[in-house]
């Protein structure tokens, strides 16, 4: 059997493994449409609120219009105590509650100062955070409004008041993310993770199905037959590479900053680790259902420890130390700073090198592995 | 009765990875998930500080940014190493103090600070974002205040004409923003559910008796199911207890009503996966294909339980979706009880939401019947196993 026989026999395989095909094929497709599916809408917008305005003049209901006018709120209704606003958030109909005091009008014009409450629901961060921002953007606001109606009331020019109202302009710009959009936050981290998941599923289905069994992997050299897989699997996970970081990542709306040549040089030890760890790690299984079943519990912990989700400096150390041999971990932080972010080449260069290393360990472990298969079925029989 | 419950003891006993999955899996797949967020407060992201101004005002914005719990200022000496440093994730934000921000400030010409944040890694980025501006504006007000004391302003008016009307945020039910009370708990969830899941497919898929082609189900399989739902709920309900009394127990987070609500909806919640699940093998009646299809069902069931990105901004398809999984129905329960303090009729009322999982149960005696027709010109008596693999 030469090399070419070998990898066709290995194509044949794949392809007539049912379980296989649907975990590849399907998955990666079924997942590049569920996963983002929940996050389309990238903002959360229109968080509905109540007001409880004890106040009721002019400048209580001017606040409330410029709160419901802002993106991220919507005012549901204005009720009469603070005791039925909790009633409304109890009941889940509404997330935030604004509180107006009484006598704001006329504790302003005094001079006396006010104190505008805002609450939200902090068991969901990003209604909370939409709240919140929606809500002091429309304090300011007003804020800025009572300043400067004071301001011309005792003379200023208008061009000074507006002035003396904004002395200093922050311009706070989001970066790499434009549009502090959802999906392409998540996306790049987790298709790179679904790759991972099905290639080592892939290899472990395929592996834990023939070590058993007589077939054309005793007759080959165990390092041929592992440069073979890896070679199938290569060019297989090639197109699915190219459909979730070409076809996707644009239909996301992910920013993508390298060019196509460095994001193929910075895929190819990824792979091939995940690859040569898949085909080491079926040599551990026997049954044909437990590779699903583990990769699925772990692709939970692997994209957590990543660092994207959740910054790495808060990780407890020994955690992200661990986690360095599992080759999804410093390509998805890798990829990210490469194709992100736009760190350019030198600065990814420790962690292509830290994946080509991982390449190395593991092909040699997967060659001692099939070694030893093929003498454990050979010896009995 | 008694049989087939020893048998199922049986049956565990002697499937490693099925006593792996009830015992020392949740406990290290808990703990662990628990420890990586353990931080639970972001403190201390790194921020890059260009100080192009090098004067008393930029120096103490420096001092301001550091004094806040949330920010590290490091200095840089020029933009460019600044950016540099936040493409290679070295710090999450980069705040520019402009040139002459000082002079600006005292000539009123209106200078611009520049704060540029990571969102490619949202949580971090929109936190920062906000604490940056807080305590910029919060030195800045300082400025204001010596500019109108200059002004000859009397300093009982001077903190309120600077800011007339002041903000009071509060965050409801999570005082501190732990991210622990926010995120650990429906992460584990969904692991349990993965577990509970993994647990019921292998037991289940124990039970098929390969003829030919197709796989069939013995005459006493009903009777075995509902040995095994009252085999595997208790053992899966300890592990969502344990899960209950580490995170509201052990770590005292806040809780407003009765953990025993709580154990109630996840029994529900243990039902209704089950349903989903002996439908998913009755259709499909091949265990590598039920494992394969449950796997995908219920891997992103975080996504959607609506805890990270709200249910009422997901698109109508993914909100249907979401409906599938019970962790879905479940989380809300969850969420009611430990922030809202609801009693035992709101939770079922909200337990009520499972109702369309009822319309399984027909299905499932339709497909069980079907299931059950053994095609009769082969031998049917050596081929029931143990399902000792």
């Amino acid at each position: 059997m030469n090399f070419w026989q070998l990898m066709v026999a290995e194509c044949k395989a794949i392809l007539a493994d049912k379980a296989i095909v649907v975990t590849l094929f399907g998955g990666v497709l079924f997942y590049s449409v569920l996963y983002p599916l929940p996050y389309l809408h990238q903002v959360p917008t229109e968080q509905q609120i109540v007001v409880v305005d004890h106040d009721n003049s002019s400048l209580s209901r001017l606040v409330t219009r410029h709160a419901d006018a802002s993106a991220k709120i919507k005012v549901l209704a204005n009720v009469n105590s603070i005791d039925q606003a909790q009633a409304w958030i109890d009941a889940g109909k509404a997330h935030g509650l604004l509180v107006i005091p009484a006598d704001f009008r006329r504790n302003l014009l005094l001079g006396k100062g006010a104190t505008l409450s805002y609450g939200g629901d902090a068991s969901y961060f990003l209604i909370y955070s939409a709240i919140v921002e929606g809500l002091v953007s429309a304090g300011i606001d007003a804020s800025k409004h009572v300043q400067m109606i004071g301001l011309l009331a005792r003379g200023q020019n208008p061009e000074l008041a507006q002035q003396a109202v904004n002395s200093i302009h922050i311009n706070s710009v989001p970066a790499f993310n434009p549009s502090l959009g959802y999906t392409p936050y998540v996306v790049p981290g987790l298709f790179l993770l679904i790759l991972h998941q099905t290639l080592l599923i892939g290899t472990g289905i395929l592996g834990a199905g023939q070590w058993g069994k007589q077939g054309y992997w005793q007759q080959v050299r165990p390092v041929t037959l592992v440069l073979a897989r890896l070679s199938v699997f290569m060019m297989i996970y090639a197109l699915f590479s190219s459909f979730y970081l070409g076809a996707c990542f644009y239909w996301y709306k992910v920013s993508v900053v390298a060019s196509v040549i460095e994001v193929g040089l910075f895929m190819l030890p990824f792979l091939l680790a995940t690859g040569s760890l898949g085909i080491y790690l079926s040599s551990l299984f026997r049954r044909r259902e437990l590779p699903t079943q583990l990769y699925l519990l772990v692709s939970m912990p692997i994209l957590f420890v990543a660092g994207f989700v959740w910054p790495i400096a808060l990780i407890p150390q020994p955690l992200v130390v661990a986690s360095q041999v599992i080759p999804a971990v410093p390509a998805i932080m890798g990829m990210l700073e490469l194709n992100q972010l736009g760190a350019g080449w030198s600065a990814v260069l420790p962690k292509w090198l830290q994946l080509w290393g991982l390449f190395a360990i593991f092909v040699t472990m997967a060659i001692v592995a099939i070694a030893r298969k093929q003498q454990d079925v050979n010896t009995p029989s | 009765m008694r049989h087939l419950f020893r048998r199922e003891w049986t049956v565990l006993w002697h499937s490693p990875w099925q006593l792996a999955l009830v015992s020392y899996i949740p406990l290290i797949g808990v703990l662990a998930l628990w420890w990586l967020f353990s931080a639970g407060l972001p403190r201390q992201l790194p921020v890059a500080v260009v100080d192009l101004d090098n004067s008393q005002i930029s120096r103490m914005l420096t001092r301001q940014l550091s004094a806040n719990a949330v920010v590290a200022p490091r200095a840089y000496a020029n933009e460019a190493s600044a950016i540099d440093a936040m493409r290679k994730v070295e710090v999450y934000g980069l705040v520019i103090l402009p040139y002459q921000l000082n002079k600006d400030l005292l000539t009123s010409k209106q200078p611009t600070i520049d704060i540029r944040y990571n969102s490619q890694f949202l949580l971090v980025g929109k936190l920062l974002s906000s604490q940056l501006q807080l305590s910029l504006a919060e030195g800045l007000t300082h400025i204001g205040e010596v500019n109108l004391l200059l002004k000859g302003a009397n300093k009982a008016t001077v903190d309120v004409s600077l800011t007339p009307i002041s903000n009071q945020t509060t965050a409801l039910f999570n005082r501190n923003n732990n991210y622990v009370g926010f995120l650990v708990p429906p992460i584990l969830i969904a692991l349990w559910q993965l577990l509970s899941m993994l647990v019921f497919v292998n037991s289940v898929n124990a039970e098929l008796l390969p003829q030919g082609e197709r796989n069939y189900l013995a005459k006493d399989f009903w009777a075995k199911v509902w040995v095994k739902i009252l085999f595997y709920s208790p053992i899966m309900l300890i592990h969502g207890g344990f899960i209950l009394l580490w995170l509201y127990h052990y770590l005292a987070m806040p809780i407003a009503g009765s953990l025993w609500l709580l154990v109630l909806a996840q029994m529900f919640m243990l039902m209704a996966l089950w349903l989903i699940v002996l439908f998913i093998f009755m259709l499909m009646r091949d265990s590598a294909r039920v494992v394969s299809f449950c796997t995908a069902l219920f891997a992103p069931a975080f996504a959607f339980m609506g805890i990270t990105f709200p249910v009422n901004d997901m698109p109508l398809l993914a909100k249907w979706w979401r409906l599938i999984m019970p962790s879905s129905h479940y989380i809300d329960s969850h969420v009611s009880v430990v922030s809202y303090g609801v009693n035992l009729p709101q939770v079922l009322l909200q337990i009520s939401s499972y109702w369309g999982f009822l319309l399984l149960i027909p299905l499932l005696y339709v497909l069980g019947r079907h299931a059950q027709k053994i095609p009769p010109q082969v031998p049917v008596s050596k081929s029931i196993s143990l399902g000792v693999k």
